[in-house]
């Protein structure tokens, strides 16, 4: 007997969207040459690079040549920071990025390069003035993350821009949870480096990109070849770059409709829980759509993703690392959560791939859980 | 619906094998590694992926529960283990004894921990891949040693609550290592060819020296080196700090004597180490702290059989009571019965429990 799987975890990463998944086997069948190469294979190669990197432009309202593909998310990040900052440099960047930025610290400081962590407030957001608080003479780069990975809540990211363009400091910003989910406009927004990744957005793994604006310096990380303009040597991933081209332009070209489908979700699933009188509460104001960093009083979080997962549910407790323990979060109590809210919190994230049957489903495994597991509940259940 | 059971998986041979047992008999398994300790709160062998706790051999148990189709988790209980085990192992030391961490892990970390788990995901069992057996019987369920003679770990299971056994599963207890090795090659396991670890897990380089001076820099550094005396109290030699040995080691003196010295006490107040002769080592009785009984109905005096440590041979011993004190004294007398260790109490091959060592004379 095999159930039906309702996998909450579009956070972490998302599944192909089938036409992604068309694209990609048509290109690993037919599109074999190195972009780099003369003939005609290497020239067909070369025009699903170049289309893609325009649909990523045009995604975020930059120039083709703005773009740079890499890996990963955690490459570009890596790539910024190395890429930019020298000895002697200070660089600002808050204390609840990704890891592909803060294990990156003391790899900097090692360089002899100055940190500062700022920190979110209690609504999980970056506040602009502390930002501005910590510039000083050296500051070079500022990297804050525009929508943050556990909490989903989305930064000032324009304030923070302008304090940085008008200090004349290089601004970062990991958009990896951002992009594919609300609007990013390099025209509009102060921006100089946005990392981005395809697996968030229902494109492959294994595939990110970087935009540098036009005419910022910076070094790569990986030198060899004159791939991407001599900032990132590597054969290109053909295939992986395609499918992140499409998965750029469906979801921006989509990005409305989405939403509003993500918002019905997202109020349906609160309705449930209230009716169920289900006690709970969410950390983090002015959230990206469909994204729940919630508290379910009285249950251990590892528990519940655990029951859930054998009720074909799959949802996440703080944030995943390579070993797939999980601990309470750090950044929630840092919030002012106590610990015992910390360790009872999880993440559940919606997307366009859920339908009303399935967040209904969620919704009521929760409360069959929590009935079981919390007393009080039960009691008032009755 | 077959029952439920908790695999703990360590991403070893023994508890692979252990998870395809509980499979082939019918239950519904759910593969669980338990997140004990990070290397870098230890130290040591940083680069080895394939011991106990790093990403390589969480990795191992969740490739051989995929092929089984069985679910897998990683838990943490790196706080409960450091406290209960880490620390305690600084600690003994310390305080000039010999702890065995792996006791104290079963006994106040992996099945009450484990059997909690199992009452939150709603399975009747806990199983281990350890070489020992528990007989289910009506009303009441029996720790009894493995087959595996050479392998048997009744010895680090004296501890565990004893409420825990009726609801624990060793599906090794009736096969050989090498058995269990052929099984695991037979059903091409990643983990068939893992070499034995004997070592304490979150020691994995074996130098607990090393350890020692890593985990509790500051309290280590105070040590210092100490003086060697013999029987009669004479200053012998000089010794590198009591915490690097042992009762009854007899390498690493640095003493050229006719006969072999051994140590025979170890007095950490005045960092003393104390040597003797072989026959100086032997004691007839022991006093016994933290005793759990596996079984009900014990009274004393009482006629056993005890091991004093892992893998030596079980002695004939009385174990008697008074007021709430255990002690054992031995048919003959035994060579280096150490603070610390374990003494573990059997009548034939059921397990009736065990104690921690506490004085010798």
């Amino acid at each position: 007997m095999s159930i039906k799987r309702i996998y909450c975890d579009i956070s972490a990463t998302t599944p192909l969207d089938p036409r992604i998944g068309e694209l990609l086997t048509d290109l690993n069948e037919h599109i074999y040459g190195n972009p780099s190469s003369i003939h005609r294979e290497g020239q067909a190669a070369k025009a699903v690079v170049e289309k893609s990197r325009r649909q990523i432009a045009n995604a975020i309202n930059a120039q083709p040549d703005e773009i740079i593909f890499t890996s990963s998310g955690s490459e570009s990040n890596n790539m910024v920071l190395k890429g930019v900052l020298r000895s002697g440099d200070h660089f600002i960047t808050s204390s609840y990025e990704h890891p592909a930025i803060l294990k990156v610290l003391p790899f900097l400081e090692s360089k002899n390069i100055e940190t500062t962590l700022v920190k979110p407030d209690k609504n999980g957001m970056v506040q602009p003035a502390d930002i501005e608080a910590n510039i000083q003479e050296n500051t070079r780069l500022i990297s804050i993350m525009w929508v943050n990975n556990e909490l989903g809540t989305i930064n000032p990211i324009f304030e923070i821009g302008s304090i940085a363009k008008e200090k004349n400091v290089l601004f970062h910003s990991d958009a990896v949870q951002a992009f594919g989910k609300i609007e990013i406009n390099t025209e509009e927004i102060p921006v100089d480096y946005l990392s981005m990744s395809a697996h968030k957005l229902y494109g492959p793994k294994g595939i990110g990109a970087l935009y540098k604006r036009g005419g910022t310096k910076l070094d790569p990380l990986i030198h060899g070849g004159g791939q991407e303009s001599n900032l990132r040597a590597s054969t290109e991933n053909v295939g992986g770059i395609g499918g992140f081209g499409m998965a750029a332009e469906l979801s921006t070209t989509n990005l409305e409709e989405n939403t509003e489908h993500i918002l019905r979700l997202e109020t349906y699933f609160l309705n449930l829980l209230n009716e169920q009188n289900i006690p709970y509460s969410i950390n983090g104001k002015k959230r990206i759509p469909g994204v729940f960093n919630i508290t379910f009083h009285g249950v251990i979080g590892q528990d519940l993703v655990l029951q859930l997962d054998f009720l074909g549910i799959g949802i996440s407790f703080g944030s995943a690392c390579a070993s797939g323990t999980v601990k309470a979060s750090e950044m929630l109590v840092e919030m002012g959560l106590t610990k015992e809210d910390a360790l009872s919190t999880v993440r559940i994230s919606f997307g366009k791939i859920h339908q009303l049957d399935d967040v209904k489903k969620v919704a009521e495994s929760i409360g069959e859980i929590l009935k079981i597991n919390v007393e009080e509940f039960a009691n008032h259940a009755g | 619906m077959p029952d439920k059971v908790l695999v703990a998986m360590s991403g070893g041979v023994d508890s692979s094998v252990a998870l395809l047992k509980i499979v082939e008999m019918g239950y519904d398994a759910i593969g669980v590694t338990m997140k004990l300790w990070e290397y870098h709160d230890v130290g040591g062998n940083l680069l080895d992926d394939s011991n106990c706790c790093s990403v390589g051999a969480i990795n191992n148990a969740k490739l051989v529960c995929d092929r089984l189709n069985v679910p897998h988790y990683t838990l943490d209980f790196t706080d409960v283990f450091q406290k209960s085990v880490v620390d305690n192992f600084a600690d003994e030391y310390l305080a000039g004894r010999t702890p065995n961490p792996c006791v104290r892990c079963n006994s106040l970390v992996k099945w009450d921990a484990f059997v909690q788990q199992a009452d939150k995901l709603g399975a009747a069992y806990i199983a281990t891949g350890h070489y020992a057996k528990v007989q289910h019987l009506k009303g009441s369920s029996v720790l009894k040693k493995g087959r595996d003679t050479l392998k048997d770990q009744a010895y680090v299971l004296w501890g565990i609550p004893a409420h825990t056994l009726s609801r624990t599963l060793f599906p090794l207890g009736d096969l050989t290592k090498e058995e269990v090795r052929e099984i695991a090659r037979k059903n091409k396991f990643e983990t068939a060819e893992i070499p034995e670890s004997m070592e304490i897990c979150f020691v994995a380089d074996n130098n607990y020296k090393r350890f020692l001076k890593e985990y509790i820099p500051e309290k280590m550094s105070k040590i210092g080196v100490g003086e060697i005396v013999d029987e009669s109290g004479e200053v012998v030699g000089e010794h590198s700090g009591y915490t690097d040995y042992t009762i009854g080691q007899r390498k690493g003196l640095g003493l050229s004597t006719p006969e072999p010295r051994y140590v025979s006490n170890i007095d950490p107040s005045n960092n003393q180490i104390r040597i003797g002769k072989k026959e100086s080592l032997t004691k007839d009785n022991c006093e016994v702290s933290g005793v759990n009984w596996l079984v009900d109905n014990m009274s004393f005096p009482c006629d056993i059989q005890a091991q004093i440590r892992y893998n030596s041979p079980v002695i004939d011993a009385t174990i008697t009571q008074k007021d709430h004190q255990f002690s054992v004294e031995f048919a003959q007398p035994q060579i280096a019965v150490t603070p610390g260790q374990s003494i573990v109490f059997y009548k034939n091959d059921i397990v009736l429990g065990g104690g921690i060592i506490e004085k010798n004379y």
